[in-house]
């Protein structure tokens, strides 16, 4: 059984942006080893939600706590590996090779005067190879296909050797071919990392074998802590709008 | 070569070298960040504080320093807890620091051979105290580029992802433009307020054409600047031209070879 602290914690969490209410009385713990996805329409405050949680965004009111510390004051961000939405549409002319992109998830860590270290290469080429862009590692960024730049910036995230791993709609834009290894790469972290992961999507049809649990994100928030039992997690999509029909569908093969 | 027969020539290469060196590496993170026209807006901030320093009696480089700092200051002050664009504050600041410095120097009756020499660079009369001065502070800056060159290459790459893996990006963007302006202040006796933004931005802009990764692009940034630097101040020498303006029109060269030569890559 679980005992630690959760990773995530908030409670009754509101954010307003301007007079819109985007958040409503959000209260969730996401715990070590889980494997959320999280789903909603568009426009229906996921993004804001994962953003709320890094402190990029503030919330209008509520408690929320990482690693059963006050967000205010917690400072273990590198426990923390992050990769945005727009991870996919980089600016394609920076000058970064994906060794170069994959060394900054090493900068928070780094030793004096920024210089590199054995096990700071070592880390890195592992994070390369587990993602698989270790041949790719003198290839400049802005040359690499979708999925192969979206494997880059997980790898990136895993250089800084987090705990969780927050991943908002990474598979935008990227081949179907590539979207299935991807999810069999989290897969393979959750697994035998123990890493967490947190996963916004679309793209629910796809993941429902592998997740542990479902948040379903419309200014409101319901988990379905069983994803699997197709009746209430169709009933749930119903209810925001999502297309239950693949999820259903999932489940006869 | 006689041409270092000349105690003033001799500091002149020097410092010509000092502002290369620093101007090129600190403008890459400038030019990567986007921010380019900060190294225009800080060089007509500077030029304020050249017009105290001259209607004063004090070190014009000296005030120069100051005036950048606290515009560099205010500008990332606005940006970061105000809601206006950042291109605004920097055109703001340009003009209102432009029209500042014209009615100090004015007010003064100072327009004179003096000033030009501070808006289009005078490299062949710095003294032995300021080559000091450039020497000490550019080391330092040198240093805390080098020192921190892999936050503000994060930060420039993605602030958010930046902040997020714990790196104090506030803080880092402040340090950025601080040494920035400090290298727009050093750098004018050099090439002058109205040309050291070339000297900042260009070379970085060039090597960017090559497309290699983040290592490569300084150092050719750095080689470019370098070159049109020496080259610039040896034409200039023996074609009796202005130091500063002749440097930048090198450096442009490069850049419009670095074009043509990777036009189809």
């Amino acid at each position: 059984m679980r005992f630690h602290v959760p990773v995530f914690e908030t409670k009754d969490l509101c954010v307003t942006i301007g007079n819109h209410r985007v958040l409503s009385h959000i209260s969730m713990q996401i715990f070590q080893g889980d494997y959320v996805a999280i789903i909603g329409p568009n426009g229906g405050g996921k993004t804001t939600l994962i953003r709320v949680l890094l402190g990029l965004q503030q919330a209008t009111s509520g408690e929320i706590r990482l690693f059963g510390v006050e967000q205010k004051k917690f400072t273990s961000w590198n426990k923390i590996g992050y990769v945005p939405q727009r991870a996919t549409h980089i600016d394609t002319n920076f000058p970064a090779t994906v060794l170069e992109v994959v060394m900054m998830g090493r900068t928070a860590k780094r030793k004096f005067l920024g210089l590199e270290h054995d096990d700071d290469r070592t880390i890195v080429h592992h994070a390369m190879v587990t993602m698989d862009v270790a041949n790719l590692k003198d290839r400049l960024i802005g040359t690499l296909s979708g999925g192969q730049r979206q494997r880059v910036m997980i790898a990136r995230a895993l250089a800084s050797e987090p705990e969780v791993l927050i991943l908002d709609e990474p598979n935008t834009g990227v081949d179907v071919v590539s979207q299935k290894r991807f999810y069999d790469l989290l897969r393979q972290l959750n697994n035998e990392k123990q890493i967490t992961i947190v996963f916004v999507t679309h793209d629910i049809g796809v993941i429902v074998d592998d997740i542990g649990r479902l948040f379903s994100v419309n200014e409101t928030l319901v988990t379905c802590n069983n994803p699997k039992e197709a009746i209430s997690c169709e009933d749930m999509s119903k209810l925001y709008g999502m297309d239950a029909h693949l999820i259903r569908n999932h489940h006869h093969h | 070569m006689e041409i270092f027969q000349y105690d003033f020539m001799q500091r002149a290469f020097i410092a010509g070298i000092i502002i290369a060196i620093i101007a090129s590496v600190g403008g890459s993170f400038v030019v990567l960040k986007r921010y380019s026209l900060i190294t225009e807006t800080l060089a007509h901030s500077a030029l304020v504080g050249v017009a105290i320093g001259l209607v004063a009696g004090v070190s014009p480089i000296a005030v120069a320093v100051v005036v950048a700092l606290v515009s560099a200051w205010s500008i990332e002050y606005l940006r970061s807890y105000f809601n206006i664009y950042s291109d605004s504050i920097l055109a703001i600041f340009l003009s209102g620091s432009l029209a500042l410095a014209i009615v100090i120097v004015s007010l003064a009756g100072a327009f004179n051979t003096s000033l030009f020499s501070y808006l289009f660079g005078s490299i062949l009369s710095v003294s032995t105290e300021e080559l000091w001065i450039m020497g000490g502070a550019g080391t330092v800056a040198l240093l805390l580029l080098l020192g921190f060159y892999k936050e503000f290459y994060f930060i420039a790459f993605d602030e958010e992802v930046a902040q997020v893996s714990g790196i104090r990006v506030t803080f880092f963007n402040f340090l950025l433009i601080t040494i920035v302006a400090v290298i727009i202040a050093l750098s004018i006796r050099v090439v002058g307020t109205l040309l050291i933004g070339a000297l900042m931005v260009i070379p970085t802009v060039s090597a960017l054409q090559y497309k290699k990764g983040f290592g490569a692009t300084i150092w050719l940034a750095l080689l470019f600047s370098l070159s049109a630097v020496i080259v610039g101040m040896l034409l200039s020498y023996y074609f009796a031209l202005p130091s500063g303006a002749v440097i930048v029109l090198v450096i442009l060269l490069i850049f419009m070879i670095s074009l043509l030569v990777n036009r189809h890559s």
